[in-house]
């Protein structure tokens, strides 16, 4: 129905103009007739035609402006109206240019064939012979008239007012008349007895008259009749004259007219030949342009009316190309187009919930897979996958934390390159590397290296990964750091032993001691002095041995005990200076380099004195006088977090490098007095409050401890 | 001197339109020589004098039997400040036409009166005086006026058959039309 709406004044418009075109053009030729009453109007006919057609040829112009403008940006459905549109004009135009051409050539020769030489000289000879017998006529009345004349001549006026009336009625005129040279009627007859004045000679007569002295020729008389008029002088002078009108009979009239008006008909023809043609043609191609440019226009409307649901379809086709899957045609019509328009409409209704549901999937798989990469960036192991040559396609954020190199910005690399960036790991990268190229199994490996907080351990397990057809597609090795859990189990073995010792050996050395000294005082008395002094020596050295022995347990005690720290914020500095002051007598000299004015952590001042009181006296006793310690803190960050990293180093004989790796274990020592749980107990309460304590490595001038401790507040830089 | 054209007709329309394309003088327009009112008796009576020139289509046309025709448009008008008013306006008609026949000319009067010429220079001749024989009032015009007489001697294209129309506007020969021509009218 809406088609129809749309279509129906169209259709009425252009069904209108062409009733326009053909009135005009009827008209137009009407006209062409001179009898037709339109004749008049001709040249404002040719002149409507003619806008009419420029009106159409701009019509058409800008339509075929628009189109060439429309192909230039590539519109959509520009090209098949191009097509279209050139077929229609291809089609309309060729037979109509063929009709015009025949229809022309038609017309010349039917003009053409009007004329002909036997015509000519036919219409020739008939004017001559009418002319002819005119002029036979003519001389007849002359010879007449000088006949008239003649017997007129010398006479008085009164006699030719006499005799005028019997040579008029003798010569079957019909009018006689003489008159003076002045113009003087001086006697006249008629045969209509109511024309009282004869027809006298008007001034061109007279002119004539006077310059021939005679003047005679075909006169238009009353009632479109001809008559002879015949003009003498009667006289030798000149001084009258004698006027003779001769009727031609009626029959002689019509037959001159009818030839003169066939002649003069057919010379006019012929001299409007030509224009004749051209004329003729004139309007020929008016009418075929007037036709034919309103078809062509009429064309353009149509074809972009077809066009239009292509045009929407190629526009939608576009959208859908561009992504646009929600893209709806207009459906306006039910034919074929119609149809089609209704199945991309159901196309793109299909294919966008297609691609929802595709969308949907594939945000389902990325939820997984941010899912997984927060796992794995959260977990607590390094994880680090390789393609199939073994290069670094990801890596977590645990590999970075426990490596302290940022592994991710290496994907696409080998570990080899990555080792040779970053030397202090190269062993045990290089270690992973050839692991993973010659396992073909899952694998595991203890890695022991120095890394730059100190001796750390990982657990490598590493699992190749193979495609379905058995191919080699990479591998992920995952790694972590278990020096801590080692650290960990000892001490906890530490702590056993500690305990065991306690309650194995410590208990029987009070009854020891009690029995040593109770026989220091029963036998002292009974035994000679002799034996009292060795005695005395025995028992002594048992009590002491003793008492030597208790302290050791008593330290293993100490060492194996959960700590009780009262934590409080306490300025690390101001504490380093106050523990520094007691050591002013000792001569040891300390320098001191602080990066900030004060660093507060949260920390058990006593065990964080003993730590310190440890390290120095460990400093102490490693130089033989001259002791020079240096105390540095600084700022560091590590793993987002802010650390006060307190660094003491002193010149003493320094450490040996298998020393480095079991410095902090317990009884380990390198003196001849020492226990080995002076920096057990000091890493020990480093790592109670969250620290990490390490040998610099890097100190060549004798022994280098690092401590990081959680800071809380680093006050002002200085 | 006479001067001033004005449009008006169809033809003239058409020719300001291909004026561009015919620019040049027409050789062949009609020319008024004389124009006056003048007194007769108790009243006034318009006179002129015009020259009709025939160019060699025109003649050849003549002869062939198509009757040419001009008009010549009479206007009295009085100048005024914005616009001229016209008192006066007429139109006078003369037809020429060849009668193989006879071998005569006949010039058809405004009064549509035949008058037959042997010669087409005294049927020309006899075209060229006008005599306007309207009885002009005297009190037509007034002194301390200005008036003047307007005359227009053109040639009626739309008179000609039919085929020659259309050509007659575009063709030079057919350009037989004189520009108007204004005449001052002395008291």
């Amino acid at each position: 129905m809406a088609y129809s709406k749309i279509k129906l004044p169209a259709s009425a418009s252009i069904l209108i103009l062409f009733g326009f075109i053909l009135l005009s053009l009827q008209l137009m030729s009407s006209s062409t007739q001179e009898s037709s009453e339109l004749s008049e109007m001709h040249s404002w006919l040719l002149v409507i035609n003619t806008l009419g057609s420029i009106t159409l040829l701009i019509l058409v112009a800008v339509n075929a402006y628009s189109l060439v403008r429309e192909l230039k940006k590539k519109e959509a459905g520009s090209r098949l109206t191009t097509r279209m549109v050139s077929l229609f004009v291809l089609l309309a135009l060729a037979p109509a240019a063929i009709v015009f051409y025949f229809s022309v050539q038609f017309l010349h020769q039917g003009i053409d064939s009007w004329f002909n030489v036997e015509i000519d000289r036919a219409m020739d000879d008939a004017l001559e012979l009418s002319q002819s017998a005119l002029a036979q006529r003519m001389n007849w009345h002359i010879k007449q008239t000088r006949h008239i004349a003649a017997q007129l001549e010398n006479k008085s006026d009164t006699l030719i007012a006499l005799e005028i009336g019997a040579l008029w009625a003798d010569s079957g005129a019909m009018e006689i008349a003489a008159f003076s040279s002045q113009g003087r009627i001086l006697a006249s007859s008629s045969t209509n007895p109511s024309d009282i004045l004869p027809h006298l000679p008007d001034e061109q007569m007279w002119l004539q008259l006077r310059q021939n002295k005679e003047y005679f020729a075909f006169d238009p008389g009353d009632n479109d009749e001809m008559m002879v008029r015949v003009i003498l002088p009667i006289d030798r002078d000149q001084k009258r004259f004698l006027q003779v009108l001769y009727p031609i009979p009626v029959r002689v009239t019509d037959l001159a007219d009818s030839i003169e008006f066939a002649f003069i008909r057919y010379q006019e023809m012929t001299f409007l030949r030509n224009s004749l043609k051209t004329s003729f043609s004139l309007i020929l191609l008016l009418v075929l342009l007037l036709s034919l440019l309103a078809a062509i226009w009429v064309a353009f409307i149509s074809i972009r009316n077809i066009v239009a649901p292509v045009k929407e379809l190629v526009k939608g086709t576009q959208a859908v190309a561009d992504g646009d899957y929600k893209q709806q045609l207009p459906v306006m019509s039910q034919d074929d187009l119609g149809f089609l328009v209704e199945s991309f409409n159901q196309m793109t209704k299909r294919i966008a919930r297609s691609r929802d549901e595709t969308r949907a999937a594939g945000l389902e798989v990325e939820n997984q897979r941010a899912y997984l990469e927060t796992i794995l960036a959260n977990l607590t192991a390094g994880v680090i996958s390789f393609d199939a040559d073994f290069h670094i396609r990801t890596a977590n954020q645990a590999a970075y934390r426990i490596l302290h190199i940022p592994v991710s910005h290496f994907v696409s690399q080998s570990l080899s390159n990555l080792a040779s960036k970053h030397a202090e790991l190269a062993d045990v990268l290089e270690a992973i590397q050839q692991l993973l190229e010659k396992a073909d199994d899952i694998w595991e490996q203890r890695i022991v290296f120095l890394g730059p907080n100190g001796r750390q351990e990982l657990l490598c397990r590493g699992t190749p990964l193979f495609l379905q057809d058995g191919s080699r597609m990479g591998a992920v090795v995952v790694f972590d750091d278990v020096t801590d859990l080692i650290q960990a189990q000892k001490n906890a073995a530490w702590g056993e032993v500690a305990r065991r010792l306690a309650h194995e050996i410590k208990n029987p050395l009070t009854p020891i001691q009690l029995s040593a000294e109770r026989l220091q005082h029963k036998l002292s008395k009974e035994l000679p002095e002799t034996s009292q002094d060795f005695l005395q020596r025995g028992t002594r050295t048992i009590v002491q041995q003793v008492e030597a022995m208790k302290r050791m347990v008593d330290d293993f005690s100490e060492y194996a005990r959960p700590s009780k720290k009262q934590v409080e914020k306490i300025n690390l500095i101001d504490l380093i200076q106050e523990i520094l002051a007691l050591y002013v007598p000792s001569g040891i000299l300390f320098s001191t380099s602080f990066s900030s004015r004060s660093v507060i952590i949260e920390a058990d001042p006593v065990s964080i004195r003993q730590v310190l009181h440890n390290l120095i006296k460990n400093a102490q006793e490693a130089t033989a006088g001259n002791c020079r310690i240096e105390i540095k803190i600084n700022k560091a960050v590590r793993n987002n977090a802010e650390y006060a990293e307190l660094g003491i180093y002193d010149n003493g004989s320094g450490l040996h490098a298998d020393q480095i790796e079991t410095i902090f274990e317990p009884y380990v020592t390198s003196k001849a007095k020492g226990t080995g749980l002076g920096l057990a107990i000091v890493k020990k309460i480093i790592e109670e409050h969250g620290g990490v304590i390490w040998v610099d490595t890097s100190y060549n001038g004798g022994a280098g401890f690092v401590i990081q401790l959680p800071v809380f507040e680093f006050g002002n830089s200085k | 001197m006479p001067s001033l054209a004005k449009p008006f007709s169809l033809g003239l329309i058409l020719c300001l339109s291909l004026w561009p394309f015919f620019s040049a003088a027409d050789p062949y327009a009609a020319i008024i020589r004389q124009a006056d009112l003048i007194q007769a008796g108790a009243d006034l009576q318009i006179q002129a004098r015009i020259d009709y020139r025939l160019s060699p289509t025109a003649k050849e046309a003549l002869h062939k039997g198509v009757p040419l025709t001009w008009i010549v448009d009479l206007n009295i008008r009085e100048v005024g400040r914005i616009w001229d008013s016209t008192l006066y306006q007429r139109e006078r008609p003369y037809k020429i036409q060849f009668h193989a026949l006879l071998n005569q000319y006949e010039v058809v009067t405004p009064e549509d009166d035949g008058e037959m010429f042997l010669t087409l220079n005294a049927a020309l001749n006899f075209m060229s005086g006008l005599h306007d024989d309207t009885q002009l009032a005297v009190d037509l015009i007034q002194p301390g006026q200005r008036y003047y007489l307007a005359i227009k001697c053109r040639f009626d294209r739309e008179a000609l058959p039919v085929p020659l129309r259309p050509f007659a506007y575009l063709d030079t020969q057919w350009f037989l039309s004189s520009d108007w021509t204004l005449w001052p009218i002395q008291k």
